[in-house]
């Protein structure tokens, strides 16, 4: 289920762990050790967040019996630990590897990867569609797969299935002077200048002192800043280039200058999308318009400015050497958008994970229920109190399938047991057992496939061990004097309209 | 509130509760079931107050901003878009409305009713036991069927055939609702004309930048017209200057009519008479060039984005050049597309090549106040057209701006898909007649929501019998058996009263296109919506 949360006049509707957890701005210190722990998962994996937050607290609440018993908090640190790194070895031991990265069983693998990610989300419904576009907007990135290089757009109306990819990179038309609409709008294999320059007629910043004794004179002044701007604009249309983006604004002279050439201009324009074309053509940002080489202009198959609902976009595509990708999502409501981007993210993450480590383990709870089966079998191999531990810490491993199957609706003692008992059984058949969600009971989750990047598993199981483990060893809290409210009232105060901003990055 | 408070709390063994968030206090929270009735019930709440808006027979609501404007309208997207709505889930019904408007145009009233019918179908679900991600599979699922059905059964029609009776007719439905149903044969044939003008029929495109509708106050709503070409709401800057200018040669200029200065700031030191009189002599040989470069290019009407002195404005007179100052930059562009003209930033660079044509300019006054429109006729390039709109008031005239707006949406979508489905719930009923075929079939118990989903469908019909004054449950049950009975009937409520159910007889038609739009976005609206079920908020705000 989603959570809805106000936060000043803006309300975000996600159920997206790391976001939930950072716009409930939480304060106290043991409970902001556990919200840590679900940012750096969503820093390091991208998804898995709500996992880990479900893991660790189910962890603490395994670990509050044993020290009402009496156990030292060590010991209990130490059974976690060790149950954890018998957890993470059995993940390697048991998931499944692609290792040919150019076969189309790569491509599927991450195509389910991500799907299994959009599950849990708002377009779970349209997951098969947008596990295309994720992958093929992550394929076409470089070796580093630099997620700055997959731009997300919003674009207001229309259904979410008009959403789509651009090969190459699209952005909002931006804020246009007169003579604009002169300008032809696509062009096939056009050369583009990318500047980070203005070009506009205006006052030169010299501080010189030029005196002029006849008024005919003062014409040559006039001449002399028209001939600047000029200069400028005739350097950009010798190169032979027919798109001009600027980072900075194109004043109404240059619009109607490369009007007249049949040129398209656009100032302006966003710090990243620049960044983006000038990666996806090859192209170089250029503080100068003297003397422009060849070399440092970009290139692109086809460039287009194109109404998309109530908006018009810049796009440019079929780029020579395309790093780069754009997803332009439509939906009813912004609220609806920008949780869909939250989705599509984290499908993102999982992708590029996936892509570097491709192997991959059953979701839906399965392997949460085989780790939870062989913990529980090697605890009985421990003497002495570690063995209680351990044994709970396979218990507390079933909260998983539980928690998926109690938010499908459905009696999840019943579906645990099932699960169990398949787990349990001696053939490897049952391993990849998990909760069927749609039909309340239980199935192979791997054949089904729903997949998940073995990664991410491991990140989150460690992740929440250590989040547990650090809240154990903790036998004090040393407070300041104030009492705690008086605290965050003063800090509120202190912090004004500012609150929160530790949590952001 | 007291109970939702305690669901944050954590407390030690001395019973002090510790804090988790910050400005604990402060905030409130609703969960689960509790959460998603209130969301409902502040999502009905806007959908029922656009209820009586729906249909021929639909009432108007006056909307008075924060400064004292005034609005009456019954269009959907306005009243929406002026309510101001507060609550974060009601305005996700104010967001779906304004998307399809954008997309689409029309229909804006009739997404946010059937929206709230669902939510209020959902809420029985949710009584029942039903978990709110079942009842949205069920939805989602009910809506594919609607959605294939209706494509099914629409019919693809010649929209040009005899004289675009069939763009007219469908202009007049979607005008009909409206407060100008009186003028609506006018409008909607003013409308047609408008698109057809700037259509470009064989990519099915329509660019809807180049049809401008203007509004000025005064005259009546019969006054409305439709200008090939473009209206700018100027006058000459000379009262003497010719009123008419056939075979116009226009010059854009983005400079002002005086001296050149330099952006660069300067100072200027006279020091004797003598300078003073040189100075003066170059300033007038100033504008004695400018009105030389103007004249030796071949213009014969001058646009400028600036204003010129009165020094200007005399030569300009006596040189017999009329003359039109400060035009905003949209209208400059608009002015150069339409003319051909190319916008020129120095007089130096005027020459007749860069001069764009019209066959007719002219100023034309209205009634007995001094308001005037220049009126660009006969534009070389482009099929640019502009409906000036008369009426009343200013209440009339944005009504009526809306509601061609409305109608221009239509056409437009009839010209770029031509399959089309019948008004008056007609289609909405079938779709809902045929998931009922299906549904039993359905062997998860998504069939309950399905079955909500048909039921919701019917809202619509219902709404529009009671607002026309008929009994809604009998109407909508007779309609949906004749139409059961035989499948080829389009039987829709009989919102003027004229006897006829048969929506194909009466025309009454809708662009399948905006139908599906309004059952998938309202369909995603509900899924989100019920998808939540925790709210936090500042307790203020509940």
């Amino acid at each position: 289920m989603d959570k809805l949360i106000h936060t000043g006049d803006k309300a975000t509707v996600t159920n997206d762990g790391a976001t939930i957890i950072q716009l409930l701005d939480i304060v106290h210190p043991a409970a902001k050790a556990l919200a840590d722990v679900a940012e750096a998962q969503d820093n390091e994996v991208g998804d898995g967040t709500t996992s880990v937050m479900i893991l660790s607290g189910e962890f603490l609440k395994e670990a509050k019996s044993f020290i009402e018993d009496g156990m030292h908090s060590r010991t209990i640190i130490k059974g976690f630990r060790e149950a954890t790194r018998i957890a993470v070895q059995k993940i390697r031991d048991v998931e499944y590897k692609v290792t040919n990265h150019q076969s189309p069983e790569f491509r599927e693998l991450l195509v389910k990867c991500a799907k299994t990610s959009l599950n849990s989300k708002l377009v779970a419904s349209y997951k098969e569609f947008f596990a295309e576009i994720v992958v093929d907007a992550v394929m076409k990135l470089d070796a580093d797969l630099e997620k700055n290089m997959i731009g997300i757009k919003h674009v207001q109306g229309g259904s979410v299935l008009n959403s789509f990819l651009v090969d190459g990179v699209a952005f909002k038309k931006t804020f246009s002077y007169a003579g604009f609409e002169q300008q032809p709008k696509k062009f096939e294999n056009p050369k583009i200048v990318i500047l980070n320059l203005e070009l506009e007629l205006k006052s030169e910043k010299e501080n010189a002192e030029i005196r002029i004794e006849n008024p005919e004179d003062y014409q040559s002044i006039v001449d002399a800043e028209w001939d600047i701007i000029y200069g400028k604009l005739e350097n950009i249309a010798k190169t032979g280039a027919k798109v001009v983006l600027s980072k900075l604004p194109i004043g109404d002279l240059a619009t109607q200058y490369f009007a007249d050439r049949n040129m398209f201009c656009a100032g302006r324009v966003a710090q990243e999308d620049i960044l983006r074309v000038a990666k996806a053509t090859g192209g170089q940002v250029l503080t100068t318009v003297s003397e422009i080489a060849e070399t440092s202009l970009g290139t692109v198959g086809y460039f287009e400015e194109l109404q998309i609902g109530a908006e018009r976009y810049n796009i440019f595509k079929d780029c020579p050497n395309s790093k780069t990708a754009t997803i332009v999502l439509r939906g009813g409501a912004e609220q609806y958008i920008e949780e869909a981007e939250r989705s599509l993210n984290d499908a993102i993450m999982v992708v590029r994970r996936a892509i570097k480590h491709a192997s991959v383990v059953a979701g839906g709870g399965a392997i949460e229920m085989e780790l939870s089966r062989i913990i529980r079998e090697y605890s009985r191999t421990i003497s002495g109190k570690h063995q209680l531990v351990v044994n709970s810490y396979a218990r507390a491993l079933e909260i998983i399938p539980k928690t998926l199957a109690e938010n499908a609706g459905f009696d999840a003692v019943e579906i645990l047991n099932k699960l169990r008992q398949k787990h349990a059984a001696a053939s490897n058949e049952g391993r990849w057992f998990g909760v069927d969600v749609n039909k309340g009971s239980i199935f192979d989750t791997f054949e089904q496939n729903i997949w998940e990047p073995s990664l991410v598993k491991v990140n989150a199981i460690s992740a929440a061990c250590e989040a547990a483990c650090l809240v154990l060893s903790v036998d004090e809290t040393v407070k300041a004097a104030k009492s705690e409210q008086e605290v965050t009232q003063a800090e509120m105060a202190l912090r004004g309209r500012g609150r929160g901003r530790r949590f952001r990055k | 509130m007291a109970s939702a408070q305690g669901q944050f709390m954590a407390f030690d063994e001395f019973g002090r509760p510790f804090i988790i968030m910050r400005e604990q206090e402060k905030r409130a929270r609703v969960k689960g079931l509790e959460a998603q009735r209130a969301n409902i019930s502040a999502a009905r709440a806007v959908s029922n107050l656009l209820r009586t808006s729906l249909g021929p027979k639909g009432m108007d609501k006056i909307l008075v901003s924060q400064d004292g404007d005034i609005t009456i309208t019954n269009d959907g997207a306005t009243i929406m878009e002026k309510m101001d709505v507060k609550h974060q889930v009601a305005k996700l019904l104010v967001e779906l409305s304004q998307s399809q408007d954008n997309e689409i145009g029309d229909g804006t009233t009739g997404v946010v009713i059937l929206a709230g019918a669902l939510l209020e179908s959902a809420l029985n679900l949710l009584d029942k036991g039903l978990h709110p991600l079942r009842i949205c599979d069920g939805f989602e699922h009910a809506c594919d069927i609607a959605v294939k059905h209706l494509e099914a059964t629409s019919e693809e029609l010649d929209v040009f055939a005899n004289d675009n009776a069939l763009l007219k007719k469908a202009a007049v439905t979607c005008l009909c609702s409206k407060v100008v149903s009186n003028h609506q044969e006018k409008l909607a044939a003013i409308a047609v004309e408008a698109v057809l003008d700037v259509a470009d029929i064989k990519r099915k495109d329509v660019n809807f930048e180049h049809i401008k509708v203007e509004g000025k106050p005064g005259g009546s709503l019969e006054d409305t017209c439709l200008i090939r070409g473009i209206v700018i709401d100027k006058d000459m800057s000379h009262p003497q200057m010719a009123k008419v200018v056939n075979d116009a040669k226009i010059a854009i200029l983005t400079c002002p009519f005086e001296p050149p200065k330099p952006k660069t700031k300067h100072k200027l030191e006279i020091s004797n008479a003598e300078d003073y009189r040189k100075l003066y002599e170059q300033e007038q040989q100033y504008f004695v060039k400018m009105i030389e470069d103007v004249k030796n290019s071949g213009t014969n009407l001058v646009i400028c984005q600036w204003g010129f002195d009165d020094e200007a404005n005399y030569l300009l007179h006596a040189n017999n050049l009329p003359a039109v100052r400060w035009v905003g930059g949209v209208e400059i562009e608009l002015i150069a597309m339409a003319t051909g003209a190319r916008i020129v930033p120095r007089f130096s660079e005027l020459s007749n090549d860069k001069l764009g044509r019209a066959t007719c300019v002219r100023e034309i006054g209205f009634g007995t106040t001094d308001d005037k429109m220049i009126v660009i006729e006969g534009c070389a390039n482009t099929s640019a057209v502009t409906v000036l709109v008369r009426g009343g008031n200013k209440m009339i005239v944005d009504e009526a701006r809306r509601c061609l707006h409305d109608a221009l949406c239509v056409v437009r979508n009839f010209i770029k898909d031509s399959r089309v489905v019948y008004g008056g719930g007609c289609a909405e009923l079938m779709a809902s007649n045929e998931i009922t075929k299906v549904v039993d079939l359905e062997p998860s118990i998504e069939q309950y929501a399905m079955r909500g989903f048909a039921d919701a469908l019917e809202d619509i019909s219902n709404a529009l019998a009671e607002n026309s004054g008929l009994n809604p449950i009998e109407t909508t049950t007779w309609l949906k058996n004749e139409m059961k009975n035989d499948p080829n009937k389009r039987f829709g409520v009989d919102c003027n009263g004229v006897g006829i159910y048969d929506m194909k007889e009466l025309k009454v038609y809708e662009s399948l296109q905006s139908k599906v739009q309004q059952l998938q976005l309202a369909t995603q609206v509900v899924r989100m919506i019920l998808k939540i079920d925790d709210v936090f908020a500042p307790s203020e705000y509940s």
